[in-house]
């Protein structure tokens, strides 16, 4: 099938979730892939995954194993996920074992059996796993020709019968130069699999696709009990149009604050509050996300310090009912499983609930929660996957709340650790200073981009209420030090 | 030191295999037993599948397995290709055994489902006859 004269080419589904957005739409059909990575990293269960997902009876799928794992625990291990239908087994899924082909005759009997199996089967799909092993006997300078020759005819079988192929095996990154193998693919899919501390992160990389735009970098990915889930770097959001939001502005739920706001906060910005433990950050974020639901704006929480139902109890303590709308599923909270995420998955979680709830309003609590949530491995990117994670939630018009444990200093003040101030257009601040002898609390407005805001410094308390505002201290100076001195016209 | 026991094999596993050798029985030349006729049978789809090694080594754990049960079974060996010889007839009336050890191991490693589709291709009336799939959930083998 031809387009203004070029070659269609037909991008199959990879079976693995998320993989198809980073294959840019895709895996080109008849295309000659190599799947490579360390022993265990889930090279077999992808190659399974794209084999399951697209072979028929009529176009069935050739594996051929050869040196590598035995094919009898293989399919033992294999049939445990999901995505195995032992329907196709023996019928549009066709084990070959060459083994003994290659012990007997080499890297030429090797080839004739595959393309006579080719040839009988007419297969839309052919698989050799573990191809690393075919050519290990052949490495060596005096052999390059041989294996160079044998890889040139092997992909020409393959592609000229018009079959969608993979090569599995077992490469180090060392070996990608002067390597004839990787030059012959049309992609080359790099799997990494690396301990850090107590977690273990798994990476996928596209080196190379030809005929396509796929999204470049690494991408972590899971193999869950149906395989292996991809987590784009760009989360599914290429090419879609940011939404502009009409800026009107969004109830904090406490109009005090929404007037040193000049309105409220301006919709799709990202808001942080930052402040000390106990100055009722989670609070303002749980009076934003109730003040959406009664504006009938569906919200999320991400929390990673309490269980949903704790929240939702806290919350009811203030007279704010969040199990109602949990209930009417408007609201989510969600818990995310602490210590081995990575923030693309976190982000999928996110999308996943955004598209459900179709909500307006995210609340992260707390960014130090989400950071110490992340593998290990993870957290040396926190500040770069949180900007991509922001963009990508206020690009859909969302307006998230963030908040942020700061340490409280009675010597120096500071907007914001981890030097994220950047990330966000708002920042409201909290603190505790001493006053009369008292330890009291004041909020300020820091920042709000692009918008007019009160510079008032406003001592609020937390009351059965939830968070009060009372008037500006008008009659102390250095209140941000936490140590303010009355100042003459306050009568002393 | 205890002699080894023997593996005890599963009703079910063991109704499966007679199914198959009843199958095998029909078209019978006399010269080797039905239920040897059921381990060639599957002898070359299973070299596909693992290779010939792969297979050899499955048959010969499975005729292990079957000569602690009977010792007449010790006149069977198994050739490089998998295939196996007799060496006499005396093993035939117990060379069931081996085809059920076999079936045995087949169900432990891959599992019921499995292991019918693999039996479906190469006895395509197995299926819908006596035992259907899900009647083999007692299968596992018992030591």
């Amino acid at each position: 099938m031809t387009q203004n004269g070029k070659v269609k080419i037909n991008k199959l589904p990879s079976g693995v979730l998320g993989l198809d957005e980073i294959l840019g739409g895709g895996l080109p059909e008849f295309s000659f892939n190599i799947i490579a990575g360390a022993p265990g990293c889930g090279k077999t269960t992808l190659a399974h995954q794209f084999m399951f997902a697209n072979a028929t009876e009529e176009r069935p799928a050739l594996y051929f194993t050869v040196l590598g794992e035995p094919a009898l625990k293989m399919l033992r291990y294999q049939q445990q996920y999901t995505f195995f239908e032992v329907e196709k087994l023996n019928n549009a899924v066709r084990f070959v074992n060459l083994s003994q082909v290659l012990i007997d005759g080499g890297l030429e009997a090797v080839l004739e059996e595959i393309g006579k199996q080719v040839n009988s089967l007419n297969p839309g799909i052919v698989i050799v796993d573990s191809f690393r092993s075919v050519l290990r006997s052949k490495t060596g300078p005096a052999n390059e020709i041989e294996v160079q020759g044998f890889m040139q005819r092997l992909a020409l079988l393959l592609t000229s019968c018009e079959a969608t192929t993979f090569l599995i095996g077992e490469y180090a990154e060392s070996e990608l130069q002067d390597n004839p193998v990787f030059t012959v693919a049309d992609g080359l899919f790099w799997l990494y699999q690396t301990v850090e501390r107590n977690s273990v992160v798994r990476k996928l990389q596209l080196m190379k696709l030809r005929g396509q735009m796929s999204v470049p970098g690494l991408h972590t990915f899971r193999i869950t009990e149906g395989g292996l889930q991809a987590f784009s770097r760009t989360l599914g959001l290429t090419g879609k149009k940011r939404k502009v939001p009409a800026r009107k502005r969004l109830s904090s739920g406490i109009p005090a604050l929404d007037e040193m706001m000049g309105g409220g906060i301006p919709e799709g910005d990202s808001l942080l509050i930052a402040g000390a433990s106990g100055t009722g950050k989670s609070l303002l974020a749980t009076q934003f996300i109730a003040a959406g639901i009664r504006a009938g704006e569906p919200g999320i929480v991400a929390v990673f310090e309490e269980r949903p139902d704790e929240y939702a109890g806290r919350a009811s303590i203030f007279g704010l009912d969040l199990e109602t709308p949990i209930r009417d599923g408007t609201l989510e909270v969600i818990y995310l499983r602490p210590l081995d995420l990575s923030v693309d998955e976190m982000m999928q979680e996110l999308l996943d609930a955004v598209k459900r709830t179709d909500a307006k309003r995210l609340v992260i609590d707390s960014l130090a929660g989400f950071e110490m949530a992340l593998a290990p491995g993870f957290r040396a990117d926190f500040r770069e996957s949180l900007y991509r994670m922001i963009f990508a939630l206020t690009g859909l018009g969302i307006t998230i709340l963030s908040t942020l444990e700061m340490e409280e200093s009675f010597t120096e003040f500071r907007f914001s650790t981890y030097s994220i101030s950047f990330l966000t257009d708002d920042i409201i601040r909290l603190r505790y200073v001493e006053i009369d002898g008292q330890l009291r609390k004041i909020m300020m407005v820091v920042k709000m981009r692009g918008a007019a805001h009160s510079p008032d410094i406003r001592e609020y308390e937390i009351t059965a209420d939830g968070v009060t505002i009372g008037e500006r201290l008008a009659n102390y100076s250095e209140l941000i030090t936490g140590i303010p001195h009355k100042t003459e016209s306050s009568g002393n | 030191m205890q002699p080894m026991k023997a593996t005890v094999i599963p009703s079910t596993t063991r109704d499966l295999t007679e199914r198959l050798i009843a199958l095998e029985r029909c078209e019978a030349d006399g010269e080797t037993a039905p239920a040897f006729r059921v381990c060639d049978k599957l002898r070359r789809p299973l070299s596909m599948l693992m290779g010939t090694q792969g297979y050899r080594a499955l048959i010969s754990r499975a005729l292990t397995l079957a000569q602690r049960e009977s010792k007449l079974l010790t006149s069977v060996r198994v050739k490089e290709d998998g295939a196996l010889e007799c060496l006499n007839s005396e093993a035939f009336p117990v060379a069931a055994l081996l085809a059920k050890q076999l079936i045995a191991l087949l169900l432990s490693f891959v599992g019921e489902a499995v292991t019918l589709r693999l039996l479906d291709d190469v006895w395509p009336t197995l299926r819908g006859s006596e035992t259907t799939q899900g009647d083999l959930d007692d299968s596992k083998r018992q030591s």
